[in-house]
């Protein structure tokens, strides 16, 4: 009895299965947590703009960060006025004057750091811009933390 | 009978239940994990008239003007909270529907107070707005 297991071992795949789902699981946590936004930027309620669905946003938009310390970022790159005009003009050669230009800017900025990206946008041709708000807190985020 | 026993024994083996535990306890985290759900989000568009354009002096009737400097508001050159702010475009709104609003900020206002001002003017349907900066 005891030479037949010997001969023929059954391959327990369950614990194969679970490192298997661990990983998966790690990959998709990890995968959500590698954002291209600044995430110390907390935004003001805007309960009456517009709704604003990432997905639908055309490949041309451009989203602009700017945190609380008016430190202006695209991507989670730190930029100033004459780069993101750069950035701008580039786009503008692409697509035409008509693409969406995102401000994501903290409640606590002074407007300062706000002008200086529309300032930068206009130089480079774009007179259209959107300030990204919150219509709706689903995360349990609070304004400050 | 204790042989009948003894096979009804090997029929039945002891379940083994930690897979199944482990599999449960995934699930659980797998849930956990995707039901945080995002913020959703709005946008406020607006005009930003070139730097070099001078901001318009004349102020005809169908032009709202709202100053925003770091102590709050001013309406059409009256100092006012954020609600009677809300009160007085509100009123605005329902005689001048297509009324150019000029919003213009000192440096060192807060942001915060942009956005109120952008969100009220969407409330209100008004869509014709310009943000300047002095």
């Amino acid at each position: 009895m005891a030479t037949k297991t010997h001969e023929n071992p059954e391959l327990d795949m369950t614990p194969m299965i679970d490192v298997v789902f661990e990983l998966i699981i790690f990959f998709v946590v990890t995968l959500k947590m590698a954002t291209d936004k600044d995430e110390t930027v907390r935004l003001e309620d805007g309960k009456h703009g517009i709704i604003l669905t990432p997905e639908e946003l055309p490949p041309s938009h451009i989203t602009i960060d700017i945190a609380k310390n008016g430190r202006i970022s695209m991507s989670n790159v730190t930029m100033h006025g004459p780069e993101i005009t750069q950035k701008i003009k580039q786009r503008v050669v692409k697509y035409g004057t008509d693409f969406p230009v995102l401000i994501r800017a903290d409640w606590r900025c002074k407007h300062a750091a706000v002008a200086e990206v529309m300032n930068a946008c206009t130089a480079g041709g774009v007179w259209k811009i959107s300030f990204v708000a919150v219509q709706e807190r689903k995360s349990g985020q609070k304004k400050t933390d | 009978m204790a042989m009948k026993s003894n096979r009804k024994e090997q029929e039945q083996p002891k379940l083994d239940m930690t897979p199944m535990i482990d599999v449960v306890f995934e699930l659980m985290i797998f849930f956990v994990v995707t039901l945080k759900q995002d913020d959703i989000f709005s946008r406020l568009n607006a005009n930003r008239p070139a730097p070099n354009q001078n901001k318009p002096t004349d102020s005809p009737s169908d032009q709202i003007k709202i100053d925003i400097g770091p102590g709050g508001f001013v309406l059409n050159g009256r100092g006012m909270s954020k609600k009677d702010l809300r009160a007085n475009l509100k009123s605005l709104s329902a005689t001048s529907k297509n009324a150019t609003v000029l919003i213009s900020c000192t440096m060192d206002s807060p942001h915060m107070f942009l956005i109120e001002a952008l969100d009220m003017c969407h409330e209100y349907r008004m869509e014709n707005l310009s943000i300047f900066s002095m």
